[in-house]
């Protein structure tokens, strides 16, 4: 009950700051505050909203925004899974040996700090001019915040499950897998979230400055949108980025959330 | 050769230094030595820091030391299910699994897949710590004495040679205590297993054990007797009150 | 508990309020002290401002020379006998000075041909006021097997060049179109870039063609193993505009002492490049990075004008091949009165 009125406010609160927020910019853009071209910059909410559906039918050069979302996803969730992958590698190994330890330390510290962008010369004479180029970005995005998530997850496992779990015989990768990766679940959520945030950015900005004319993505679609003045356009493909971040938080994370460390009473 | 056989745990010569080759270098344990016969209910007393606790991971092979640990004649130096350690922490049991898993995650471990053998295991030890029809919480949802209940289940399960016990009633409530001793001694009169338990508490070893060890500083051990009482053990037993002075002062000497 | 935790929040949320509150205030103080000193010194009259926003390269020279030389500062005095306060932005493209100038915080900027026709035709509220400079564009392949757009075509060769919709990707459709292709035949082989990334990628044959402009054309068609596919460069050459400058529609309304200052400014600047490429070349090489020799050479294989070229053809192409939505009416929809060229 308390529960069911608790989850009322809260969505009656976000409602409430949303539609704030946008009367906000529907007053900015009607009012002419941002001068007189403010219909070109600053497009009020119908503009937008027709540029919203004109998006998904004309798109852009022939092509409408659901391929343009397609090959991003697609090109995304590579990044993703082989990034996951990888800083369950990166971690799993840290544990095992000491040295791989220390050097893997500095490597999510030292690599954790490069734009992906900047090293984009670099990946493009390493791995040629193809979208795998967008992927090893993405990669390189998701990778360290969330190697960093999940080692501090497993440095954080309490003495006690390790030593239960060894008691029972787990070693090496069996105590890994049994006890380590479960106890820190709650680390791993937490890097998946800052993960996919990072893909996501590290994906749309990579796109708006290495777009690949055969396989062409969102941050190349923005690029053009903004390249023609075309602003509702672009403010209408922003609205399909956040539609897209919503719908992984609440559609993926937080039921992954639900049915892990919620049910298991690590966070409330 | 078969006279060793007899003692089901043989700890000998066990020795263990803290901080080696520093100056804060300490003798933890000193050239320990002890034998356990089957079946006996060891209980630990020593002040904090006679390393009794560090004797008992020393045992359960959490430890590295000098020295060797025998059980069943078999030298042993890492972590089996032969000696299952029951810890003072409410928070052993994998939160992420229920009270099932728990006990059951282990015996998959051991090769048991049979989902009926399971099954029946589980209910088996549960009922032996009266928590039958609890399976499907999870650790959260209970109590400290029924974490710890479950902990025992758990190790039942596993039908070890020896449970190691580690203070596993010392952060409970004194009604739950007295509870929980009164189960364990009936299930120790049940089992057969080998129970080795430490506390600080003269009463508990005194209705718990049928043989009471008193530790001091290095390991040393000062007092090492039969429980003559005839169970169970209450303050109003034969012989309590002078067992109680006797361990008394050789734990406060 | 929960009250106080909830107390925390908004009083760190009023701090970021005020503390952004407090930045912008700031900015504004920046900018109004240069209007107030500007006032200090013309007593009688109001106080002049340009903001102007340029690009990085070669390209801009002259606008290195009018910085340097104060030409618009002095043009304005000579003019009025009033002093003008320049605040020169360096951006990194058309499309943000595009955004600058509607928003009404630029006044006159510098940028590619087509981002200018772009902004005239959408209404930005600009018009071109100059042209600045025509430079060699060309389309290089380090594939010795590929000689021409036949060979290109339907392949999955790749052609590296800065952005989609930029000048060079519709040099490239103009190139075709003028061969007999369709022209955005090419459009799928396309990889965008940065200029030196595409060099990168061409010389370490991860694409097989980079088309680029000035200096990169000149650093490529030096190499042994990259050879050139003439349509690009016959297509648009150093005569035609590549680089013009805009200024707002308000300014030139408004301000017709300041817009003068303008162009007589960057006129001076053009010539002073053209009669003394060397002395030229001491002055930007600083602001371009290069060596004085490189910096020398480059100018001396540009073309610098105010006059413009092929502008309109540039636009009608354009919105015939769909890079931009709306067609201007003509030239002179496109430029200012004083503008001469075609």
């Amino acid at each position: 009950m308390n529960d069911k009125n608790r989850q009322i406010h809260a969505f009656a609160a976000r409602a409430v700051f949303v539609i704030v927020l946008l009367l906000i910019w529907e007053y900015v853009a009607k009012s002419g505050m941002m001068g007189e071209k403010s219909e070109l910059i600053f497009p009020s909410l119908e503009a937008i909203g027709d540029a919203f559906i004109r998006n998904f039918i004309q798109g852009y050069a022939g092509i409408s925004l659901w391929v343009y979302i397609g090959n991003s996803m697609k090109l995304l969730l590579e990044g993703l899974l082989i990034g996951v992958v990888l800083a369950f590698l990166l971690s799993g190994l840290s544990m095992v040996s000491k040295i791989f330890y220390d050097i893997c330390n500095l490597v999510i510290s030292v690599f954790d700090l490069l734009p992906g962008v900047a090293l984009l010369p670099v990946v493009i004479i390493i791995f040629g001019v193809k979208p795998g180029v967008i992927v090893f970005l993405v990669v390189h995005a998701v990778l360290w915040p969330m190697s960093r998530n999940v080692l501090d997850g497993f440095l954080a496992v309490p003495q006690i499950y390790v030593e239960a779990g060894m008691n029972m015989g787990l070693k090496g990768a069996s105590l890994l897998w049994g006890v380590y990766f479960p106890a820190a679940t709650s680390y791993i959520v937490s890097g998946l979230k800052v993960g996919w945030a990072r893909a996501w950015r590290g994906l749309l900005s990579a796109e708006m400055i290495f777009g690949v004319a055969s396989c062409p993505g969102i941050g190349l679609f923005i690029n053009q949108m903004r390249t023609n003045m075309n602003n509702a356009e672009m403010y209408a493909t922003l609205v399909v980025i956040i539609m897209i971040g919503l719908v992984v938080q609440y559609g993926v994370l937080s039921p992954i959330e639900k049915c892990t460390v919620k049910k298991w009473g690590m966070s409330r | 050769m078969t006279k060793e056989k007899n003692y089901i745990l043989e700890v000998n010569n066990l020795s263990k230094i803290f901080d080696a080759d520093t100056e804060q270098e300490k003798d933890v344990l000193k050239d320990v030595s002890l034998k356990v016969d089957r079946n006996e209910f060891l209980c630990m007393l020593g002040p904090s820091g006679c390393g009794k606790t560090t004797l008992l991971r020393c045992i359960a092979g959490f430890e590295s030391y000098k020295g060797s640990v025998t059980v069943n004649g078999v030298e042993r130096t890492k972590p089996g299910t032969d000696r299952i350690m029951v810890f003072q922490d409410f928070n052993q049991l994998f939160p992420w699994k229920t009270v099932e898993k728990n006990i059951q995650y282990p015996l998959k471990l051991q090769g048991i897949r049979d989902k009926q053998e399971l099954k029946q295991r589980t209910e088996e030890v549960l009922q032996k710590v009266k928590l039958s029809g609890q399976e499907k919480y999870y650790p959260y949802q209970l109590s400290g004495g029924m974490k710890q209940r479950v902990a025992i289940a758990k190790a039942l399960a596993l039908k070890p040679e020896i449970i190691l016990m580690d203070e596993p009633f010392a952060a409970l409530d004194a009604m739950t205590r007295n509870e929980l001793q009164s189960e364990l001694l009936r299930i120790s009169m049940e089992e057969k297993c080998t129970f080795i338990f430490i506390t600080h508490n003269i009463q508990e070893a005194i209705v718990l054990g049928t043989r009471i060890v008193v530790l001091a500083e290095g390991g040393r051990i000062v007092v090492d007797e039969k429980n003559a009482i005839a169970r169970p053990v209450t303050p109003a037993s034969e012989g309590y009150g002078e067992t109680w002075e006797r361990l008394h002062s050789a734990l406060y000497q | 508990m929960k009250n106080k935790i909830l107390k925390t929040m908004a009083v760190c949320m009023m701090a970021v309020l005020l503390a952004g509150c407090g930045s912008s205030d700031q900015a504004k103080e920046t900018s109004g002290g240069q209007k107030e000193a500007g006032q200090e010194q013309n007593a009688d009259g109001e106080a002049a401002t340009l903001n102007l926003a340029y690009q990085y390269g070669v390209a801009y020279a002259p606008l290195s020379i009018v910085k340097e030389q104060e030409l618009i500062e002095k043009a304005y005095e000579e003019a009025t006998g009033k002093k003008v306060t320049v605040t020169w932005n360096q951006m990194s493209s058309g499309a943000d000075i595009n955004t600058g100038i509607s928003a009404g915080s630029i006044d006159a900027g510098f940028m590619g041909a087509a981002p200018a026709i772009t902004g005239v035709t959408k209404g930005v509220g600009y018009k071109i006021f100059t042209n600045l400079s025509g430079q060699e564009h060309g389309l290089m392949t380090n594939d010795a097997n590929i000689k021409s757009f036949d060979d290109l075509i339907g392949s999955s060769n790749q052609i590296a060049l800065v952005n989609i919709g930029s000048i060079q990707h519709i040099l490239l459709a103009m190139a075709l179109e003028n061969a007999g292709y369709d022209p955005h035949a090419l459009d799928a082989n396309i990889v965008a870039m940065a200029h030196p990334d595409g060099m990168a990628a061409l010389e370490s044959g991860n694409a097989s063609c980079h088309l680029t402009s000035n200096p990169y054309i000149f650093k490529e068609r030096q190499e042994e193993n990259l050879h050139e596919i003439m349509d690009v460069t016959q297509a648009w050459g150093i005569d035609d505009s590549f680089i013009v400058g805009v200024a707002s529609e308000t300014m030139h309304d408004n301000d017709p002492d300041l817009y003068q200052a303008l162009c007589s400014a960057i006129e001076k600047a053009v010539n002073y490049i053209n009669d003394n490429q060397e002395e030229a070349a001491k002055i930007t090489c600083e602001f371009d990075g290069n060596s004085e020799q490189e910096e020398l050479e480059y100018i001396q294989k540009s073309k610098y004008t105010i006059e413009t070229s092929n502008l309109f053809e540039l636009a009608s192409f354009m919105a015939r091949t769909e890079f931009i939505e709306s067609a201007p009416e003509s030239y002179e929809a496109l430029v200012f009165d004083n503008v001469s060229g075609n």
